[in-house]
């Protein structure tokens, strides 16, 4: 697993895009990018485009003829009485990569992020992690109970869980080892792998602190520990401030109740934090004056710097962003007007901007967001381009509301060193090469 | 349609409107039930570093080493160090600035009671919750053992747990970031010159689904296993040994036992059986049953439920699940012989 392929120099392209680039007017930008810097490679661009349409040609579902759905009947109603996407989307699915994880019951899938527009994730495609695997839980017989130092030690059922008053958040979640191959360099070929342990989803529930009221936290009070139903009794401690904040306890997702997968009947849910701090199958609540240092917040998650000391309770999710498009799955294919897309998301805040270079990092051009730009949830960004086949070293750069500017991965392996693990939130390079072609790269 | 007649109805409509129902919030709202101690006592598993959450009990590493070979040893190792992807226990001293550091409970865990609080909780991986205390007690001081805290005389109790010191302890600090401050600069911003480009490793990513030709590994465990074992065939057979691929029998040719022993290897089997894991016979494995097969059902049954050491790995009673009854496991090992035939 450890090859390395050692750095093959950039200096020339990057001098070549330098030396285009100068001889632009600052407000010359659009123009720049319409442009495109080079015209080597547009042959081939074109080449590639030209075969996308020869795909196809023979079919006598084109115009002018009738297509054959269109002379017949389809199925009725109820006949998919809980509906599924078209066969033709069966590539969109999560995936795993083996050789991370012992057993497929204690690992990680990704999201497809590739494929997904807006910033909703479907349910069935919402990044998987187990420690323990999917507990099999009769909601009638689940129960949640709320003690320690409190007044009142509480044991909810589902039904009075939900007759609680309940809010509706779209918020982001993401495994704090996203990213986390990638600290010694580039390994993953594909999007999926490399952020897709990243999801966004509307989650319905009771905010916490109204829990905690119902229950009367005395003053003593300082942290909670959250424990889940399944076989690892998987635990965190979970300090009061932010339980008192926002955190919610949920059961339902995107309109329906949460899949087994993602905690059904009941989870926790720290908006911004460490996804692993948002305990699935929720069982247990108790209220403590100091944290247990519990397996998951000692052994793993803490974040191992270079110095030999690992930081702890490092749990929220800093600013990130990737260009969801091109991507390795969804290499450029069309010469001409292109529209660059991705994600940028805060564990700290709103997103407030999104700057896209096309030269490694060298210049940069601000991206626009696109539709809702909520705190602590997905926020999909774009940026208008002309590619002729010029090659290009994408990378997004993501700002949130409290200034926070993402970091480069020298600066971020400057600080940490490459055996964290977790939190790798660095800009992320995209290699864009004069056939279209997308590799993973990275660029210090 | 119904209208206010006059303005002076106002104030009875308010006043009716908080007598029939609403909620004035940031008041216990009365729902849930009184959690009795009992039920509380029975969930609250958790234990602390002062030791607080700790039952009455001892353990000593003496015990602790024969429990540790019969539920721990088939993933962590005889000495902690791991079985394939399994996580090392032990070792891996001084590693923590080393270029690959070895993370274990004696190089790099704070507290004593993460491990008593973890095995207890979590452990073993397919019996989760089936140690008793003093169990655990035992186990947790063999793997302290193993990695040098204690010695070989050592008694592990509720008492004297608090006061263990672990190398690690004073190894980690709060949350400090931000760390790495970078500024928003639009222009000439690095010099290309000095910036290097590492490209990707081939053929470790899963990505057969949308390149063609890749060398991509398997995108499943399964099918990862699969491959490793085919190259395995391959290696033997390059060196004039075969062996027969492993083939499940149909599910048409079970009898009813072996049905009803699939969900019973589901839930507690397949960790170990599906994978081949430390030695177990592997469902579908004509090769790895077939010696097993040779000794006899009644043989067999005895093993599944009493335990056996084998030359080849463990077989905790049960699998480590003694809360399955004799007939379950006896249907269990129906399903995987037949499947296996």
């Amino acid at each position: 697993m450890s090859r390395i392929i050692r750095p093959q120099s950039t200096a020339e392209l990057l001098k070549q895009l330098a030396r285009e680039s100068e001889d632009l007017s600052a407000n010359d930008r659009r123009d720049f990018l319409r442009r495109g810097i080079t015209a080597v490679g547009a042959l081939a661009a074109t080449s590639v485009a030209g075969g996308a349409l020869a795909e196809s040609a023979g079919s006598t579902n084109l115009p002018p003829n009738e297509p054959s759905w269109s002379r017949q009947l389809g199925h009725g109603v109820v006949e998919h009485p809980y509906g599924s996407p078209s066969r033709f989307e069966k590539n969109v699915v999560r995936r795993t990569v083996p050789w991370l994880t012992a057993e497929s019951i204690s690992s990680i899938s990704m999201t497809p992020l590739a494929e997904l527009k807006g910033i909703i994730t479907p349910n069935g495609l919402v990044f998987e992690r187990y420690h323990a695997g999917v507990p099999v839980i009769n909601p009638e017989e689940h129960r949640l109970i709320l003690h320690g130092l409190v007044e009142r030690p509480l044991i909810f059922t589902m039904d009075d869980l939900m007759r609680f008053p309940s809010v509706s958040e779209i918020k982001f979640l993401e495994c704090p080892a996203n990213g986390g191959m990638e600290w010694k360099g580039a390994q993953m070929e594909a999007l999926q792998f490399t952020h897709g342990m990243l999801s966004c989803c509307e989650w319905t529930g009771v905010p916490l602190k109204v829990l905690l009221e119902e229950a009367g936290v005395k003053p003593e009070g300082k942290w909670i520990l959250a424990e889940g139903a399944d076989g690892a009794h998987m635990s965190r401690s979970i300090p009061l401030e932010k339980a008192l904040d926002d955190t919610l306890v949920v059961y339902a997702q995107n309109g329906e109740r949460l899949r087994p997968e993602q905690g059904y009947p009941l989870r926790l849910f720290n908006p911004g934090w460490e996804g692993n701090t948002s305990i699935k199958w929720l069982r247990r609540l108790e209220v403590g004056d100091q944290p247990w240092y519990h397996r998951e917040e000692t052994s793993k998650y803490t974040d191992l710097l270079a110095s030999g000391k690992a930081r702890k309770f490092s749990f929220v999710q800093e600013t990130n962003s990737v260009i969801t498009y091109p991507c390795p799955e969804k290499p450029v294919k069309h010469s001409g007007y292109i529209e660059i897309e991705g994600l940028a998301w805060s564990g700290r805040g709103r997103i407030k901007q999104v700057d896209v270079s096309f030269d490694g990092g060298v210049n940069w051009v601000p991206a626009r967001l696109k539709g809702l730009v909520l705190p602590k949830a997905l926020t999909r960004f774009s940026v208008d381009a002309q590619w002729h086949g010029q090659p290009w070293l994408l990378q997004a750069r993501a700002i949130d509301e409290t200034g926070y500017v993402q970091p480069t991965l020298k600066q971020l392996r400057a600080a940490r060193g490459s055996n964290s693990i977790y939190h790798k939130n660095s800009i992320h390079t995209w290699k864009v090469a004069a056939n279209g072609e997308v590799t993973n790269v990275q660029i210090t | 349609m119904f209208r206010l007649p006059d303005h002076s109805w106002r104030p009875l409509i308010a006043g009716l409107l908080l007598t029939t129902g609403v909620q004035a919030l940031a008041e216990p709202l009365g729902i849930g039930q009184a959690a009795s101690a009992d039920e509380i006592a029975g969930w609250d598993i958790d234990v602390r570093p002062d030791g607080l959450g700790l039952p009455p009990g001892e353990g000593s590493v003496m015990d602790g080493e024969m429990l540790y070979e019969s539920r721990c040893a088939s993933c962590h190792g005889t000495f902690g160090e791991g079985v394939g992807r399994w996580p090392v226990l032990s070792g891996g001293f001084d590693t923590l600035t080393h270029e690959r550091p070895t993370k274990t409970v004696g190089s790099y865990w704070p507290y004593a009671s993460t491990l008593w609080d973890y095995i207890h909780r979590a452990m073993p991986f397919t019996a989760p919750r089936s140690l008793s205390a003093d169990e655990t007690y035992a186990i947790s001081a063999y793997v302290l053992y193993l990695n040098d805290i204690v010695d070989d005389e050592f008694v592990l109790t509720q008492d004297n747990l608090a006061s263990i010191e672990m190398p690690n302890q004073d190894g980690f600090f709060l949350d400090d970031r931000p760390d790495s401050p970078n500024m928003r600069c639009m222009k000439d911003c690095a010099n290309p010159e000095q910036l290097e480009m590492v490209g990707t490793i081939g053929g470790i990513t899963p990505v057969g689904h949308f390149k063609q030709g890749a060398d991509a590994p398997a995108a499943s465990h399964e099918a990862q296993k699969a491959l490793e074992e085919q190259k395995e065939r391959e290696r033997l057979h390059s060196l004039g040994i075969e062996v027969e691929a492993p083939h499940e029998r149909a599910d048409s040719e079970l009898s009813a036992s072996a049905l009803a022993g699939r969900e019973v290897y589901e839930a507690a089997c397949v960790a170990c059986h599906g994978s081949g894991l430390a030695g177990a016979p592997k469902l579908g494995d004509q090769a790895d049953w077939s010696p097993r097969l040779a000794k006899g059902m009644d043989t067999l049954l005895k093993h599944a439920i009493e335990g056996f050491t084998g030359t080849k790995g463990v077989m905790p009673p049960k699998g480590g699940r003694v809360d399955l009854s004799d007939e379950q496991i006896m249907h269990a090992v129906a399903f995987m012989t037949e499947k296996s035939r």
